[in-house]
């Protein structure tokens, strides 16, 4: 199974029995088959109280659940699309990049103050992230919508990576992340480089990064 | 070093030297690196004085330090240009990235700017080494020789360098003044032997009303 790319800004799926599949309410563009989509209240896996924990965690985007049989094309305001296989790594992206994702996949919310307390709800609120991210763990395929082109960074214990906050896209692997910071007296005054803030990523895994500062 | 990594970004290797690049443009980085705010429009006192009256305001950094490099503008496509010691004249909102080793200042364009929407000054960067320009849509690479004068629409242009001279047309007859016009009242014409850039996409100016 697993997401084909028609184009940048396409991808086609294909729906067979039994195998679920589920994406952002609103981004199919067109279908082949027999395939039903349903809303999905719960916005997602795991029940009632995870439906809650989305709730609060406001990482509550649409989600409908796509099944049947024959193969759908996704796509979403433009936007360019980045497929990420999974084999058995978590993911961590934010719910309104998601397009579209296998249904083997487990989602869950994080609470970035788990990873780094204080600071890791500060590095939420810098990065636009707020104070949740929506993971996905197992072994299957994500779309995931990004401004621009999207490239892929290696992250190797021996060298991390800074990424910009607003660049930043999703990463997978054992990775920590962390914000550092590079204010001196000269962001103080004014006349900073207007690279204060960056998110350091260490361990081994990659980090998705778009061409561009804009969020979706 | 620069090179491209796809059309959309920019990836700089860095053994210690320095390069100046638009203003929160880094979009990731791995190794050691050092951001510090620049000014445009040349050094010192007289530099400020230039950027005050002139507009021109470039918010250039200095980065410096060991490994790779990304930088990426708004999704914008980027065009590698080399310089052997020649000028190349750009817009600062067009500018990405230059070597450390580059000069940067700011020269008058007369009418062609004020046609542009971008002001009577322009950035011009010059020495030997390598600079990024950013375009709205990948950009053409048009030469310019001695028996073949070259016009573009200024909404279009992008930069230049080599030894031109350019000049300012402009096509309004009766029937623009009418509200009859093209579209294409304003054009400026480059002569001489250089390379002009121009992007599949018009900015906003005075010359696409009329």
């Amino acid at each position: 199974m697993g997401f084909r790319e028609i184009n940048s800004k396409m991808v086609e799926a294909t729906v067979v029995p039994g195998q679920r599949l589920f994406s952002q309410r609103g981004a199919m563009l067109a279908y082949k088959g027999e395939v039903s989509f349903t809303p999905n209240t719960a916005g997602g896996q795991g029940g009632i109280m995870s439906m809650i924990g989305r709730r609060v965690a406001n990482e509550d985007t649409p989600l409908m659940t796509v099944e049947g049989s024959g193969t759908v094309l996704f796509g979403h305001g433009g936007h360019h699309i980045q497929v990420i296989n999974l084999s058995g790594d978590t993911l961590c992206v934010e719910a309104d990049r998601l397009l579209a994702f296998e249904g083997t996949l487990q989602q869950g919310t994080m609470f970035l103050g788990s990873q780094g307390g204080v600071m890791g709800m500060v590095r939420g609120q810098i990065s636009g992230q707020g104070l949740f991210t929506t993971t996905l763990k197992g072994h299957g395929a994500v779309a995931v919508m990004a401004h621009g082109g999207v490239f892929e960074i290696p992250i190797t214990p021996q060298r991390p990576v800074h990424v910009d906050p607003q660049a930043y896209v999703a990463h997978h692997g054992d990775v920590r992340n962390k914000l550092s910071t590079a204010l001196g007296w000269r962001d103080m005054v004014g006349r900073g480089s207007g690279e204060a803030f960056q998110l350091e990523l260490s361990g081994s895994g990659a980090v998705y990064v778009q061409a561009s500062e804009e969020k979706l | 070093m620069f090179r491209l990594q796809g059309s959309k970004v920019l990836a700089v290797d860095m053994t210690g030297d320095a390069v100046k690049a638009k203003n929160g443009s880094m979009v990731a980085y791995d190794g050691q690196m050092a951001f510090k705010k620049m000014s445009g429009g040349g050094e010192g006192l007289r530099g400020m004085v230039t950027r005050r009256l002139t507009g021109e305001q470039m918010t250039l950094m200095e980065v410096k330090g060991h490994g790779t490099c990304w930088f990426a503008d708004r999704a914008s496509e980027i065009n590698l240009v080399s310089l052997q010691g020649d000028k190349l004249y750009v817009e600062s909102s067009n500018l990405l990235a230059t070597d450390g080793g580059l000069r940067t200042g700011t020269s008058f364009t007369g009418m062609r700017g004020a046609s542009q929407g971008n002001g009577l000054f322009t950035t011009t960067v010059e020495g030997h080494g390598q600079a990024a320009i950013m375009s709205d849509g990948p950009a053409v690479v048009l030469r310019v020789s001695a028996q073949y004068p070259l016009t573009v629409d200024p909404g279009a242009y992008v930069a230049h360098q080599g030894n031109l001279r350019q000049s300012f047309q402009s096509g309004v007859t009766f029937r623009t003044l009418m509200g009859e016009g093209g579209g294409e009242a304003f054009q400026i014409r480059f002569e001489g032997d250089g390379l002009v850039y121009v992007q599949p996409s018009e900015r906003n100016t005075i010359a696409g009303d009329v």
